[in-house]
C-alpha cells in the first residue's frame, strides 16, 4: 500500500524533472546537446520479487562502513538518517516524525515509535542522542554540521522523552536540519556501537542499523564482496530483493563490460568515458541522474599569481565549458558557473531566491583578450612555471589539467603539471607542508544533502571559521558577515538573501574556477527498476523500490 | 652428512637471511613512499589533534628501527599488524585472496607446463617444419604481454562468444575454475612461450650429447632413450626456469586479477598501494618474496633429486 504510493510519486518526479531538464534555460546555459539527454532521478519502484542482486561499487572497496566515518554507496541501504531524502532532493520525515527548531537556539526531534533494529529491538532516543553525538567527534564526516551545536556533549544533544530527542545550539544554525537528511543523521544502535567501540562498521565489527537491508554476521568478506539481506520488518515497507550483494570493481572498463555483459546488475557512478558502451547493445540501459558533482580547480597557496583573482578569471575566461565537456565528460555533464549547482537548492523552501541569484551570475564564456587583459593587470610576475597538482592515473584529472595548461599557454601563463600519488594527493588537503611548490589543485566534489552554505564555506571564510581549504588567504569582510548571517538566520527567506547576496561577492573571485557540473551516471539490468539515479542515492536507501519489472 | 642434507640446511639458512634482509629493505621502502595519516585519517579531514593522536597511536614518531623491530617481533608470532584502511588484522585480509591466486597461479602452471613443456618437446623431436611451427607461435606469444592478452580473451570469448565470464571469482569448485580459465590463460601465454623455449633448447642439447649418441649406437629404443636420458638430463634446466617462472607468477597475476576482476593478492597489493595502506603493503611484498624464495630453492631441490650430480653444478649457485 505504502510502497504503490511512493512509486507513483517517484514516476511523476522523474517524469516532472525530465521535463524541467529539457526546457531550454537562456542558451548559454546548456552544453553541447542538451535536447538528447533525458534526466531522470528514480526509476519506477520494482514489482517483483528477486532473489539476488549483485551490485558494483566502481569507487572500489569501502575502509568502514561505519555512517560517521564514511560515505559511500553501501551505508544508505544499510542505515537510516532521521530525515529522508528523496530522489528530486526534497526532504521528508523519517524515522524523525518531526524535526524542528522550537525556538532559535533548541531543535526538537520527534521519533517514531515503531522503527526497529535489525536485531529487533526498538530505536529509543538515547539510540539517537549516541548516533548523533557521533558527528560532535573532529574525526567524524559530518562535523562541520555539529559545529553550532553546545559542545558539551551531556547539554548539547539529549534525550528528553522515550521518543524525544533536543539538540542545545549556541546559536542558531539554520544549515543543521537539512544535514539531518544526510548521513550526519544516521542511526545506530548504541549497546552495539559502545561494544564494538573502533571496529564498528569495520569487516571485524560490523554494524546495527534501522534501513532496508541488513549486514550479517560476517556478510563483509574483506576484498570480495559484502552481502546484505532484505530487512524484513523494516518500517518503510520489506525490499522486494531477498539479497544484495556489492562488490568491488575499480577498472572502468572491465565493469562496463561486467554490466553489458549482464554479470553485475547494476552500478552507480559509471564512467562517462564509457558512454558509448553503455548505450550500445547490453543487457541494461544507462541512466542519467542529477547530481550536484563538478569538477574545478583552485588555489593552494597564499603567495603569487594563484592566489590572485585575476590570474583565476583570466584562466576561467581562456577555458572552453563546451570543449572542457566533450574531453572530460564525454558530454554528459552541463556548464556550472559556480561552486554551488542548481541541483542543491532547486527543492529547498525560497528556491526561487537561490535560482535569481545563480541566473544573475555572469556565465562562463571564452575572451582571450580580456584574459591576456587580466594577467597585465594583475601586475604578477608570471615568468616562473605556475604548479598543477592532479592525483596520478586518474584520466579525468589529467585531462583537465592538459585543458588548463592549453588555455594558459594562449594568455601567456606557464603551467606545470605535477601527478601525485594518491596518498601524497590526499595530504595536500591538510599538511601545509606538501603544498609547498604547489599552485593550483583540480578537484571533483559533490554535496550529499541539500543546503547551500557548507560547500563555499570551506573555501570563503577565514581558516578559523571553517574555511579549511581557504588556502589563498581569502577574507573578505562582507562575504563572511553575508554567510554566518544566513548560517544563523531563523527564517529562511533572510538564510535565503544573506547566501546570495555572498555568492553575488565572492563567485567574481574564482575561489575554485568551476570547469563543469556533472551528472549521476546508473546503469542498470533491464530486468530491474526501482533505484533511485539521482545524487541523493548517496543519502538515502536507493535500493529500497529496487525489484523485478 | 651427505650432498643432499648439507645442501638442505644451506638452503635454509639462506632463506632465512634472504627473508631477513627483504624484511628490511620492504620496511624501509615503503616508509619512504608515503605519509600514512591520509590513509589513517581514513578520508576525514583531519585536525592537528587528531594527526597528533593518530601518530601516537601507531608510534609513528619512534625510530623506525624500534619500530621495525616490533614489526618484526609481531610477524614472527604471526601478528602482522592492522590495515590502516580497513582496520582488521592484515591476516584476515591477506588469507582470503591468497587463495585465489594461488588457485590461479595453479591453473596457470599447469597450463604452462602442459603447453610449454608439450610444445618444447614437439619441437625439439617432431622435425624441421613443426620446430618452424612452434617458434613462430612462441616468437607471437613472446610479443604479447598479458594485459593485451587479457583483452583479446575478453572481446572473444566472454564478449562476442559468451563463453566465459568476465568478471568476479565465482562460488564453488566449478564456477571458480570456469572464471579462472580467461585470467589463467592470459597469464599463461608469455610464459608457455618461453618454457617452451627453454626446453627446445635444453633437450636439443641433450639430443646432440655424446650419452645419447652412445645409447642410440648400442640400440636402445627412441622413445626409452628420450625417457632415461634426453628428457632426465634436461629437467634440471627446465625445472630450475620453471621454478623461477612459476615463483614471478604470484607477481605477476596482478595484472591478470585487476583485469578480470578476481580479489586475488595482486589487486590487493595495487589497491593499499594506492591508498598508503602501508602495513598490507608490506606483508604482501613480504609474502611474494617468500614465495620466490621458497619456490627456487625447491625447484633446485626436485633438480638435485632428479640428477644428484647438478648439485655440484649451476643449481646450487
Amino acid at each position: 500500500m505504502n510502497r504503490t504510493r511512493l512509486a507513483a510519486g517517484a514516476v511523476a518526479c522523474a517524469a516532472l524533472l525530465a521535463l524541467t531538464a529539457c526546457t531550454p534555460r537562456d542558451s548559454a546555459d546548456v552544453d553541447g546537446d542538451p535536447g538528447e539527454l533525458t534526466i531522470v532521478d528514480a526509476l519506477p519502484a520494482g514489482t517483483k520479487a528477486v532473489d539476488e542482486v549483485t551490485w558494483a561499487i566502481a569507487e572500489g572497496e569501502p575502509a568502514t562502513l561505519n555512517p560517521a566515518a564514511s560515505a559511500n554507496l553501501i551505508i544508505p541501504n544499510l542505515c537510516d538518517n532521521l530525515l529522508s531524502l528523496q530522489p528530486d532532493f526534497s526532504i521528508e520525515p523519517g524515522i524523525a516524525t518531526s524535526a524542528e527548531f522550537v525556538d532559535p537556539v533548541t531543535f526538537v526531534i520527534e521519533l517514531r515509535d515503531d522503527v526497529t533494529f535489525w536485531d529487533g529491538s526498538p530505536v529509543t532516543a538515547d539510540d539517537v542522542v549516541y548516533s548523533l553525538q557521533q558527528g560532535m567527534n573532529p574525526e567524524s564526516q559530518w562535523y562541520g554540521a555539529f559545529a553550532l551545536v553546545v559542545p558539551d556533549p551531556a547539554t548539547g544533544i539529549v534525550a528528553t522523552g522515550p521518543n524525544e530527542v533536543t539538540v542545545h545550539f549556541v546559536a542558531p544554525d539554520s544549515t543543521f536540519r537539512d544535514a539531518l537528511a544526510g548521513q550526519g543523521g544516521a542511526v545506530m544502535q548504541k549497546a552495539f556501537g559502545e561494544a564494538a567501540g573502533d571496529a564498528l562498521g569495520t569487516p571485524d565489527g560490523g554494524l546495527m542499523c534501522t534501513g532496508p537491508y541488513e549486514l550479517a554476521d560476517g556478510g563483509w568478506k574483506p576484498g570480495s564482496a559484502i552481502t546484505t539481506t532484505a530487512n524484513a520488518d523494516y518500517w518503510n515497507g520489506a525490499p522486494l530483493v531477498k539479497t544484495l550483494t556489492y562488490t568491488f570493481v575499480n577498472d572502468g572498463s572491465t565493469l562496463a563490460t561486467a554490466l553489458t555483459q549482464g554479470e553485475i546488475d547494476g552500478a552507480i557512478n559509471v564512467s562517462p568515458s564509457s558512454r558509448a558502451v553503455f548505450e550500445g547493445d547490453g543487457a541494461g540501459t544507462l541512466t542519467i541522474g542529477h547530481s550536484t558533482a563538478s569538477y574545478s580547480f583552485g588555489p593552494t597557496t597564499a603567495t603569487g599569481p594563484a592566489a590572485n583573482p585575476k590570474i583565476r578569471q583570466a584562466l576561467s575566461l581562456a577555458i572552453d565549458r563546451d570543449q572542457y565537456l566533450q574531453t572530460v565528460v564525454n558530454g554528459l555533464g552541463y556548464v556550472q558557473k559556480t561552486l554551488v549547482p542548481e541541483f542543491s537548492f532547486q527543492s529547498m523552501a525560497e528556491a526561487d531566491v537561490y535560482q535569481a541569484g545563480y541566473d544573475a551570475l555572469a556565465d562562463p564564456e571564452v575572451d582571450l583578450e580580456q584574459a591576456k587583459q587580466l594577467v597585465t593587470d594583475s601586475g604578477e610576475d608570471v615568468s616562473e612555471p605556475l604548479v598543477v597538482a592532479v592525483p596520478a592515473g586518474a584520466k579525468e584529472f589529467e585531462q583537465t589539467a592538459t585543458i588548463m595548461q592549453a588555455a594558459g599557454e594562449k594568455i601567456g601563463l606557464d603551467l606545470e603539471i605535477d601527478e601525485m600519488q594518491a596518498s601524497d594527493f590526499g595530504a595536500l588537503f591538510y599538511d601545509p607542508a606538501k603544498r609547498e611548490g604547489v599552485d593550483f589543485v583540480a578537484t571533483q566534489g559533490y554535496l550529499e544533502t541539500p543546503g547551500v552554505l557548507g560547500y563555499p564555506s570551506l573555501f570563503v571564510l577565514p581558516a578559523e571559521q571553517g574555511g579549511i581549504f581557504n588556502w589563498s588567504g581569502y577574507d573578505d569582510g562582507e562575504v563572511t558577515a553575508h554567510m554566518m548571517a544566513a548560517r544563523n538566520a531563523t527564517d529562511v527567506e533572510a538564510a535565503a538573501n544573506e547566501f546570495v547576496a555572498a555568492q553575488a561577492v565572492y563567485a567574481p573571485d574564482q575561489l575554485q574556477v568551476t570547469l563543469a557540473g556533472t551528472y549521476q551516471l546508473t546503469y542498470l539490468n533491464d530486468e530491474l527498476t526501482g533505484v533511485t539515479t539521482s545524487v541523493a542515492a548517496y543519502s538515502s536507501p536507493w535500493a529500497l523500490h529496487l525489484g523485478g519489472k | 652428512m651427505n650432498t643432499l642434507t648439507r645442501m638442505l640446511l644451506e638452503r635454509l639458512g639462506g632463506l632465512l637471511l634472504t627473508l631477513f634482509l627483504a624484511s628490511i629493505v620492504i620496511y624501509s621502502a615503503v616508509l619512504l613512499t608515503g605519509d600514512p595519516i591520509a590513509a589513517l585519517a581514513g578520508g576525514a579531514k583531519p585536525t592537528p589533534e587528531l594527526i597528533a593522536e593518530i601518530r601516537a597511536e601507531y608510534h609513528l614518531d619512534d625510530p623506525v628501527w624500534q619500530r621495525y623491530w616490533e614489526w618484526l617481533t609481531g610477524a614472527i608470532q604471526g601478528d602482522f599488524g592492522r590495515s590502516f584502511v580497513y582496520k582488521t588484522a592484515v591476516t584476515t585480509l591477506v588469507a582470503p585472496r591468497f587463495a585465489i591466486t594461488l588457485q590461479l597461479v595453479l591453473l596457470t602452471v599447469v597450463l604452462i607446463l602442459v603447453f610449454g613443456v608439450g610444445s618444447g618437446i614437439l619441437a625439439a623431436t617432431r622435425g624441421r617444419a613443426v620446430d618452424r611451427a612452434v617458434a613462430t607461435g612462441t616468437s607471437l606469444g613472446m610479443a604479447l604481454p598479458t594485459f593485451v592478452v587479457a583483452i583479446l580473451l575478453i572481446w572473444i570469448f566472454a564478449k562476442s562468444l559468451g563463453w566465459f565470464p568476465v568478471y568476479g571469482e565465482g562460488d564453488g569448485a566449478w564456477d571458480r575454475l570456469w572464471h579462472l580459465v580467461l585470467p589463467a590463460i592470459s597469464l599463461a601465454v608469455l610464459f608457455i612461450a618461453y618454457i617452451s623455449r627453454v626446453t627446445r633448447s635444453a633437450l636439443v642439447a641433450q639430443l646432440h650429447s655424446e650419452h645419447v649418441d652412445t645409447a642410440r649406437v648400442r640400440g636402445i629404443p627412441r622413445r626409452r632413450v628420450f625417457g632415461a636420458h634426453v628428457f632426465r638430463n634436461a629437467s634440471p634446466q627446465i625445472l630450475a626456469i620453471a621454478g623461477t617462472t612459476i615463483a614471478g607468477l604470484f607477481a605477476a597475476s596482478a595484472i591478470a586479477e585487476v583485469a578480470f576482476g578476481l580479489g586475488g593478492i595482486g589487486s590487493l597489493l595495487v589497491q593499499a598501494a594506492a591508498r598508503a595502506d602501508l602495513p598490507v603493503v608490506q606483508i604482501v611484498s613480504l609474502l611474494l618474496v617468500t614465495i620466490f624464495v621458497v619456490l627456487n630453492a625447491v625447484a633446485d631441490l626436485v633438480s638435485a633429486l632428479i640428477d644428484p650430480t647438478s648439485v655440484e653444478g649451476g643449481a646450487l649457485a
